[in-house]
């Protein structure tokens, strides 16, 4: 709790939002099929059965450096796990984006018009976010859960879960702990840990918001605000907030080459 | 002929002033060029003596291991059997190493940076105790696990001593984030570029940080006895496994760092063999030996070009001065050929002392700069991986460089000479001047 103070400030804590969650869910210590169901029910919430944009501002602190703010748009087509990441802002950075096909991760700079195959859990523009903080989620898929405890966050109960990568699942974190809100199974806190345990980057997020999904004809969540803090590298932190979603139909060829690099331009 | 020298080395000392003036001149430029020639070939020295123990054998057996296409790591997997081929196609070599590759945010409690890492067995690399001078620690420590040796300006930069600890956070090559802590066994001087990006760890901790097995290293450093031999030696190590099933990139003159984003952009996964010389793989940071010799060489055919115009018009004024005796000695029976042989026999004189004199000059003045440790500034330290100017003396290049200048200024005598031949002897007789 104290850190989430230091980090955010009492406001920022208050902003936590709390949902009213339809499904079922447990009131004592989940067994492991409660906590798959738990994992399951966040990777659904976020899923989005349609196409899917956002506005999105980082801000990335590093230490003895100046803040640097950049604006991307984020588009996303879970259903064939497409992902592209556009950026606007500033100007050394528009045009430059990401695009993820067929578990590739494409990087393009149109300052020198050639792409370059990236590490599909590499950091995105150097900050502390990863491809996954933008993706759809996939912890039922790729982690076991197991519980850790109760605790307070705050004014939240929640079920702290430690999540160990499956065996053959390639993910930047094999260790993760998640920090689940009891009232609505969001996660308010998640900690990624090396294969040596060392934690790496502690996240807050504490602003969940939903919207109404024509094509999913459910809600969809999303975290509004992210605060990654990186652990090893002390004083460096990334903020991602969204700023705005788009549910309507993106054009069919928009997760390509070709449609990227005209827009760059 | 020898008559012919004798008249040719007494014109020059009747001649005292125009022969100091001219074989001044032409000493200063083969000085100049000898200096040059000392410097580059210092650089050369230093850089290879450098290069090729910090980070590139004579030889190197490297390649890349992709678990997806676009994931690569610098690493020869099973490279046991990869060596054993090496040996038997090579028997007559110095020495071969396996060094690790990778490249890692190194992080202290003040700062971070972005670092390659060498994975070295300290044990099996007497040359690199040699060339690393250590400010603070021992670099035979390097054998204890979980050890990293910095450089001055890292060292700097991170805030840290001997005995302090530093965190590598790095992908593996599966992209999975790992981390190891590492304790600084020493402080080795800075060695220009190369010391800037290239820390040394043992081989050990860095498998650990990237979860390799022991039969996978990052490349064999291969060290020949006759570094002339490694284009003949690279062939045969690229037939040998070639014949072996082994799938070998094409070659290219780019270090190993240069290559993931071509290799990354290609469809292929699993094991590559990339072969590459000690040059290619200094290749990004050659450039200053070129651009320095280049501009030896621009400076050199300048100074050349003015000095032969300055001996030709020397020889244009000497056979005016001399056409009365041309005169005579052709009327009394001296051959055309033999008069144009006695005015180059001079030129040849003239040029033959005056380089050797600039040569002497050039090699002395060498050799004071080398003892008086002329201390670089930190830009040129960065390109000329020296902290102090070297400069070395190649005899050969000296003597190609000798040779150049007095053929020139023989050369350039052809034309007046030539002119002198012609004349009628009564012509040059009757000649008032």
């Amino acid at each position: 709790m104290r850190i989430l103070l230091q980090h955010f400030g009492i406001y920022g804590m208050l902003l936590l939002s709390i949902v009213v969650q339809a499904d079922p869910l447990p009131t004592k210590a989940p067994d492991t099929v409660q906590m798959v169901e738990l994992l399951k029910g966040i990777d659904m919430r976020i899923r989005s059965s349609g196409d899917f944009k956002s506005l999105v501002y980082l801000e990335q602190r590093e230490k003895d450096k100046a803040d640097v703010v950049r604006e991307a748009i984020v588009y996303r087509r879970d259903a064939d796990e497409k992902l592209m990441i556009l950026f606007s802002k500033p100007k050394g950075e528009a045009g430059k984006g990401y695009l993820r096909m067929e578990k590739n991760l494409w990087f393009y700079d149109p300052t020198v018009g050639k792409w370059e195959r990236r590490t599909d859990r590499e950091r995105i523009a150097g900050t502390d976010s990863r491809r996954q903080d933008f993706d759809q989620s996939k912890l039922a898929e790729e982690y076991n859960p197991t519980f850790e405890g109760e605790e307070k966050l705050g004014a939240f109960s929640v079920w702290v879960l430690k999540l160990r990568a499956k065996d053959g699942v390639d993910v930047a974190y094999p260790i993760v702990k998640l920090w689940i809100d009891k009232a609505t199974g969001n996660d308010l806190k998640r900690q990624d840990f090396a294969l040596s345990n060392r934690l790496m980057r502690t996240s807050y997020v504490p602003k969940w918001e939903k919207l109404y999904s024509e094509s999913k004809k459910a809600e969809l969540w999303y975290r509004k605000e992210n605060r990654i803090f990186d652990e090893i590298d002390k004083g460096n932190s990334t903020l991602v907030i969204v700023r705005s979603i788009d549910l309507h139909s993106l054009p069919e060829n928009i997760f390509s080459k070709a449609w990227m690099e005209a827009k760059s331009r | 002929m020898s008559q012919l020298f004798v008249i040719a080395v007494r014109n020059l000392i009747q001649h005292r002033k125009r022969t100091f003036l001219l074989g001044g001149a032409i000493s200063g430029v083969t000085g100049l060029l000898v200096l040059l020639l000392c410097l580059s070939t210092g650089i050369r020295e230093t850089m290879l003596e450098s290069a090729t123990t910090l980070m590139t054998g004579h030889i190197n057996v490297g390649g890349f291991y992709k678990v997806t296409a676009g994931q690569s790591a610098p690493v020869v997997t099973e490279y046991k059997k990869v060596l054993e081929i090496v040996k038997r196609t090579l028997p007559d070599i110095d020495y071969i190493a396996p060094r690790g590759r990778g490249w890692s945010r190194l992080v202290s409690s003040n700062a971070s940076m972005q670092v390659g890492i060498g994975g070295i067995n300290i044990e099996k690399e007497p040359r690199f105790k040699e060339v690393v001078r250590m400010i603070e620690g021992k670099v035979d420590d390097l054998a204890q696990p979980n050890t990293i040796l910095l450089f001055e300006l890292q060292a700097k930069k991170l805030g840290v001593h001997v005995g302090d600890t530093l965190t590598f956070s790095a992908l593996t090559p599966r992209g999975v984030s790992n981390t190891i802590d590492v304790r600084v066994i020493g402080v080795a001087q800075d060695i220009g570029l190369l010391s800037s990006f290239n820390v040394f760890i043992p081989e050990s901790s860095l498998r650990e940080l990237n979860q390799i097995n022991e039969d996978t290293t990052g490349a064999l450093l291969i060290y020949l006895k006759d570094l002339r031999k490694a284009p003949e030696d690279i062939a045969k190590v690229r037939k040998a496994l070639g014949d072996a099933g082994y799938r070998l990139m094409d070659s290219e003159a780019k270090a190993f760092f240069f290559k993931f984003e071509s290799v990354n952009r290609e469809e292929w996964t699993g094991q590559k063999i990339d072969l590459t010389t000690w040059d290619e793989e200094i290749s990004f940071f050659k450039w200053t030996l070129t651009a320095i010799e280049g501009l030896m060489y621009v400076l050199t055919v300048i100074l050349l070009i003015i000095i032969s115009i300055g001996i030709m018009n020397s020889m244009w004024i000497a056979i005016r001065e001399r056409t009365r005796e041309i005169g005579t000695l052709r009327a009394i029976g001296m051959q055309r050929t033999r008069v144009l042989v006695m005015f180059l026999i001079e030129a040849f004189t003239l040029g033959t002392s005056g380089t050797v004199l600039g040569a002497g000059i050039g090699i002395l003045l060498a050799l004071l700069l080398n003892v008086a440790q002329i201390h670089l500034p930190m830009g040129a330290q960065y390109i000329l991986l020296s902290s102090t100017l070297k400069f070395a003396v190649d005899p050969s290049r000296i003597l190609t460089g000798m040779l150049v200048i007095t053929g020139c200024t023989t050369l350039i005598s052809v034309i007046p000479s030539t002119q002198a031949a012609r004349l009628k002897p009564i012509t040059a007789m009757q000649h008032i001047g």
